[in-house]
């Protein structure tokens, strides 16, 4: 195993068998929730130190997501899920760039396995359904799928599955491709270029989860217009 | 730009030892105390991992939802309310000090009305003052100018008196010496009588 990719269960609780990558999720959930509660433990009106930064990202990502969506309640309302798409995403990259990932068991970058990006994709696309339900509610939601004219309604059908299949690729690409080439650099040109790659892999890694985060903003927002 | 220069420095050498890191690990072979578990190829879909995926999705949002968005939202609206406030407070304190401001001009502009009454009264006092005793000398001149008349016109009446009363001794003595003889009683009363109603008429 050279380039850190497996998929095997690490241990089973009860009948249910729980993967390496499954265990690196429990971590980084841990690792946010601990962030999150020292951040927000004792809130001030003007803030300093974690609650600064914490609240930036957040109040960050609220903006970026924000102006995608054209109505503020809708704004309001899956802002938060695309802020956790973001920061999950966004700390699992990275995870995969720690010493041990994909050696030390149980400790696997999330996003590097595509059931896993499959999962936050279907998570978007159920989003999106949702979304647009409520919006227009079921006539008015399926009736874009007949739109502009009734000729479009398997393109417009395939569309729907299109979607997820293009966010897992994506990041599950990204995430692994980048993965693989600092495993395999790692055994033919040894420190110096690897680290490159790892830098430019933090760059990656933020923007992958970005564009996740504004592809599934973008979903919702079209499927909650006025003119879907 | 020297601490965006440090956070680079810092960021790449965090990277590099890292990357070390991750070499010694992956080349330490089967000395190290780590290793790679046996692998497969991930299979396509694992609906465990999909599952667990799912159910570690939402409970960090449940996390999330508790100790981030809640709060900073919390915050957010308090932020708001408290600026909003200091807002209004700062407006009602403009409207509060224009307010005062224009009342300030128009107790200024009352002062210098009631100043320039204040001016105009004492003007009038003293003009006043200046007309009352103008009027009290002309009538204390007049009132002299009466006296004086009246003291000339008494000197004047004595002067008359003592002037008869001289003229008559004389005419009695001239009347003496011209006769030769003392006058009676009844002479010098007739030749007086005589005199002084021809001097008088002269005199007068």
């Amino acid at each position: 195993m050279i380039f850190g990719m497996w998929d095997a269960v690490y241990f089973k609780l009860g009948p249910i068998p729980v993967d390496h990558i499954i265990v690196t999720q429990w971590v980084l959930i841990v690792l946010i929730g601990l962030i999150a509660f020292c951040s927000t433990r004792k809130m001030k009106v003007i803030p300093t130190g974690l609650q600064n930064a914490f609240e930036m990202i957040i109040v960050w990502t609220y903006d970026l997501f924000g102006q995608i969506m054209s109505k503020e309640h809708v704004a309001k309302r899956w802002t938060p899920l695309l802020s956790t798409f973001f920061l999950f995403i966004l700390v699992s990259n990275y995870s995969g760039m720690i010493p041990g990932s994909s050696h030390i068991e149980g400790f696997q970058a999330p996003t590097s396995n595509w059931n896993v990006t499959m999962t936050l994709a279907l998570i978007t696309v159920f989003a999106v359904q949702i979304a647009g339900l409520s919006e227009h509610g079921i006539g008015g939601y399926l009736k874009h799928f007949v739109s502009p004219m009734p000729a479009m309604l398997p393109i417009n059908i395939l569309e729907e599955f299109t979607h997820p299949l293009s966010l897992t690729v994506r990041l599950f690409g990204n995430v692994l491709g980048e993965e693989m080439v600092i495993a395999f650099l790692m055994f033919m040109v040894p420190f110096l270029i690897p680290c490159t790659i790892m830098a430019l892999g933090v760059l990656v890694g933020a923007i992958q989860a970005m564009v996740f985060a504004l592809l599934s903003a973008s979903y919702i927002a079209s499927a909650t217009s006025a003119g879907h | 730009m020297t601490r965006n220069k440090n956070l680079l420095g810092l960021l790449l050498s965090l990277v590099m030892v890292m990357g070390f890191a991750s070499f010694c690990m992956a080349s330490g072979g089967s000395d190290m105390p780590i290793s790679s578990p046996p692998s497969s190829t991930p299979a396509f879909p694992n609906l465990y991992v999909i599952g667990w995926s799912a159910v570690n999705f939402f409970v960090l949002l449940a996390v999330l939802y508790k100790f981030a968005f809640n709060p900073i939202n919390e915050m957010l609206e308090q932020r708001t309310t408290t600026i909003e406030s200091s807002i209004k407070h700062a407006e009602e304190l403009k409207i509060e000090v224009e307010q005062m401001r224009k009342e300030a001009q128009a107790n200024l502009i009352e002062s210098r009305k009631e100043a320039q009454i204040i001016v105009g009264n004492a003007t009038k006092s003293a003009e006043d003052a200046k007309n009352d005793i103008i009027s009290k000398a002309k009538e204390e001149v007049d009132t002299m100018k009466v006296r004086a008349k009246a003291e000339i016109e008494a000197a004047t009446a004595q002067a008359k008196v003592e002037l008869r009363d001289t003229a008559a001794i004389l005419a009695m003595t001239a009347a003496e010496k011209v006769l030769g003889r003392a006058i009676t009683e009844a002479d010098h009363q007739k030749m007086v009588k005589e005199f002084v109603n021809e001097a008088g008429d002269l005199l007068c």
